[in-house]
């Protein structure tokens, strides 16, 4: 399935990117364009030859590990991917840490104690993170931060291996926005799954055995309820993976979806149509290790 | 027993990341007091600011709204993009303060006649590389900008040469195919940068790699988050630049770049006029402003069935009241400007005396009755949703229009889709921003010459081509005003666009900055610039 899927989407992004409105060579000059030097951009770029040749030279190069040059800045477009990755993966993994820190806990005790109080809160708090747009959590906590503590977050990415502590101050802040919102829905999720759960024979007969509660819920019923809330995590991942955009934006991180977004503006087809591409490899990738996990956490789950 | 196993490890994996965030988020928790202490106590911000200090090196961080879009000066002119390259690289003549031509690679020059232009280089300036700069890079420079291959935004301002000579090492001889009153003024452009040919050669072209004469060396360039540039140790201007070093950070985002400036996080940093009010009463940041040489436009398709009809677009222009939409659109910061702006000092004319300006509804009403078009018309008004200065004024138009019967419409792009309009022409009434340049031909010539390369709205007017050529080729800078100021008038009566106001740019600056200071033509002017 990987294969149909990623081509499916090679194709659907090249010609979309080709039909926007929006000339490259034009976006560049501006108003300064004259018809020789948008001749003479045209032509540099390869943006002359007929559609489906460009995009054969295009995929020619991808199939061996080539995703060529930015139109922009001559800069090759792979391994600048790879290091905007690990700044998104890593935000994307501290924001599921976060999420899970928060949800999971609170999804089972709200699940347990069904229509108490607890429950009631719980079942807001989530609504809440589900709600509540991220880039106006994140434009909010910018504000109180600055005006209130006179805290902005350090200026200037370095990687996680260079200095650690700044790298976690930068990546702190994007990272509970996004593990917030991830976090409204695994709590949900959580707390119905492990409902269902607990309503099953095989609980009665646990319980009836007279093991304590505690182990009841954790041991019996928590891992029963993974998978249902295993399948959305994986989803929200593959989500935050691609979709991380405005956050990077608004805390001016040089991730992923920072590099697709600056490619839009500046009409940067190459760099665009490498990093979605990209992004669809991660997203099918991750959703293949959610179905492995799958068989892993129940073995009735085979793929043969 | 093999599920015990499983969950045994499932807890410690949890119990190990609720340890790892807890600590994480205890961490942040007091390294975020600390920081306000530390600002209110002493007013040194971060761990870096200390350590600046205890080594003596100066960095000046400034956080722009825009990625550069590249580096090479000759082909890229978006201004996120300038502003970077033109600390690294020298042109032959630069503007001082006052917007006079002063030296600058080129220790002087000398007209031998109308069409002759010497330039005696400095002698013993370096390249970043070490490369001695002689009249060989200087005519590269400029071939490679007028080749038609580079497809380079400038080499429309330079047209006029027609062959160049070195005539010694250090000595360039330009030719011109017809008189150019321009010139100079346009050499002055940042694009006009003297490039190193060895390093063009090497890397096909400049966009990534940056090898200058300049008071900056481009030191490195993390896209998506900063450039770091230091101190050129050989410039050939005596003690400066007075910084070691000038770190840009892209913050696309207006709350970062005002929470990081309130917070010391960078030192500088431009802010829309609605920011700068709410930075006024910060006590550590100061907010400079100056008049930009832009002006707000509407441009009209002039082969349009109504808007080709000249008392029409007057019409229009009577129903405009400019000084609102300064007040509204730009909190009252803003210059009611014509074709060229106000900040060009002599060469712009006072058009709040016009009879356009005058906002007198009923002669505009008239003129429209005139037309042929007493019960209005219907238009649509395109601007770019990149700007919310433009959709503001669009809106503001529709409102004033509306008062003598015409019924507009807004449509909002992008800016990618906006250019494209611009360029064909494909929208009724399209609203912008122009640059009127350094030099008056740039806002007369350019945009509005039938032959100008810039001039989409398919204005053509013979009477008006032959006075701003006349205008160019004109040396004596006394009769070129009177020329001006007849192209203004001109233009204005013909009104193929309605000027609107000039802005003023705004940028916030930490008090602990010295030196700072904006000019219409050189917003960031920091080679004096020091930090306390």
């Amino acid at each position: 399935m990987i294969i149909p899927v990623l081509f499916g989407v090679s194709v659907v992004i090249f010609f979309t990117l080709r039909v926007i409105p929006g000339d490259v060579a034009q976006t560049i000059l501006g108003t300064s364009a004259t018809e020789e030097s948008l001749a003479a951009l045209r032509n540099k770029f390869g943006l002359n030859m007929p559609l489906y040749e460009q995009y054969f030279t295009w995929m020619s190069g991808v199939l061996v590990g080539d995703f060529g040059v930015s139109m922009r800045t001559g800069a090759e477009i792979l391994p600048e991917i790879l290091s905007r990755f690990a700044i998104t993966f890593e935000l994307t993994i501290l924001a599921a840490f976060i999420s899970w820190i928060i949800a999971i806990p609170l999804g089972i005790i709200a699940g347990v104690k069904r229509n108490t109080k607890t429950d009631f809160s719980v079942r807001i708090i989530s609504l809440l993170g589900v709600s509540v747009p991220n880039f106006a959590l994140a434009t909010i906590l910018i504000l109180v931060l600055s005006l209130s503590f006179n805290y902005s977050p350090p200026v200037g990415y370095v990687g996680f291996f260079e200095d650690p502590v700044k790298n976690l101050q930068i990546l702190f802040l994007p990272a509970f926005v996004l593990g917030t919102g991830m976090a409204g829905a695994v709590m949900r999720m959580t707390r119905s799954s492990i409902l269902e759960i607990l309503r099953q024979d095989f609980i009665r007969t646990v319980r009836a055995k007279g093991v304590r509660e505690r182990v009841v819920i954790f041991n019996h019923a928590f891992k029963n309820a993974l998978i249902p809330i295993l399948t959305i995590i994986g989803m929200q991942i593959g989500v935050l993976l691609g979709g991380t955009v405005i956050i990077e934006q608004i805390f001016s991180l040089p991730g992923l979806g920072q590099m697709v977004l600056t490619g839009i503006n500046q009409r940067d087809f190459t760099v665009v149509q490498g990093a979605i591409l990209f992004i669809a490899f991660v997203f099918v990738l991750i959703n293949l290790l959610v179905d492995l996990l799958y068989s892993y956490l129940d073995p009735r789950i085979s793929y043969k | 027993m093999k599920n015990k196993k499983i969950l045994l490890a499932l807890f410690a994996i949890t119990f190990m990341m609720l340890l790892v965030a807890c600590g994480g988020s205890d961490d942040e928790g007091s390294s975020g007091e600390t920081d306000t202490e530390k600002t209110e106590d002493t007013n040194t911000e971060t761990e870096e600011g200390n350590e600046e200090e205890s080594s003596g090196e100066q960095v000046l961080k400034i956080a722009n709204d825009q990625e550069p879009a590249g580096l090479d000066p000759h082909i890229t002119p978006a201004h996120s993009s300038v502003r970077v390259y033109s600390k690294i690289y020298s042109t032959l003549v630069r503007f001082d303060e006052n917007m006079e031509i002063t030296s600058d690679l080129a220790k002087e020059w000398d007209w031998k006649d109308d069409t002759t232009l010497v330039f005696q280089l400095r002698e013993g300036v370096t390249f970043h590389n070490g490369d001695e700069v002689t009249a060989e890079d200087v005519i590269y420079s400029f071939e490679r900008i007028l080749d038609e291959e580079t497809g380079s935004h400038i080499a429309s301002y330079l047209g006029s040469i027609d062959s160049m000579e070195a005539t010694d090492t250090y000595e360039v001889t330009f030719h011109l195919a017809s008189p150019d009153a321009t010139l100079l003024t346009n050499l002055t452009n940042s694009s006009a940068a003297i490039v190193n040919q060895a390093v063009v050669e090497e890397n096909g072209d400049l966009q990534q790699v940056a090898v200058g004469t300049g008071p900056f060396k481009l030191e490195e360039w993390v896209p998506d988050n900063r450039v770091t540039l230091s101190k050129n140790e050989d410039y050939y201007v005596e003690g400066q630049p007075a910084v070691d070093k000038l770190e840009y950070y892209t913050m696309v985002e207006e709350a970062s770049r005002l929470s990081a400036v309130r917070t010391g996080e960078v030192d500088m940093t431009t802010v829309t006029a609605q920011s700068a009010e709410l930075l006024e009463n910060e006590e550590n940041v100061n907010v400079m402003d100056f008049q930009t040489l832009e002006y707000s436009y509407v441009g009209f398709d002039m082969n349009h069935e109504i808007l080709s009809n000249q008392k029409v677009r007057q019409a229009l222009s009577l129903a405009t009241n400019r000084e609102a939409i300064a007040d509204i659109v730009w909190n009252g910061q803003a210059t009611v400007s014509g074709p060229i702006a106000p900040s060009m000092g002599n060469w712009s004319i006072d058009v709040k005396e016009h009879d356009l300006y005058s906002n007198d509804l009923d002669q505009a009403r008239q003129l429209l009755e005139e037309a042929g078009y007493g019960d209005g018309f219907e238009i649509e008004i395109t601007a770019a949703s990149t700007y919310a200065d433009m959709i503001d004024t669009a809106q503001i138009l529709q409102q004033q229009w509306a008062e003598i019967g015409v019924d507009a419409s807004i449509k909002q792009v992008e800016w990618g889709e906006y250019i494209d309009i611009w360029s064909n022409t494909s929208a009724d009434v399209l609203v912008g921003r122009n640059g009127s340049g350094s030099d008056p031909d740039r806002a007369m010539n350019y945009f509005f010459n039938s032959e100008g390369s810039a001039n989409v709205w398919g204005y053509a007017d013979e009477a008006y081509d032959e006075i701003v050529t006349n205008g160019k080729t004109t040396i004596d800078d006394e009769k070129r005003q009177e020329i001006y100021v007849e192209a203004q008038n001109h233009l204005l009566e013909q009104s193929p666009n309605l000027f609107l106001v000039s802005p003023k740019n705004y940028v916030a600056v930490r008090d602990s900055v010295e030196n700072y200071q904006p000019y219409p033509h050189n917003a960031e002017y920091i080679v004096e610039t020091t930090k306390k």
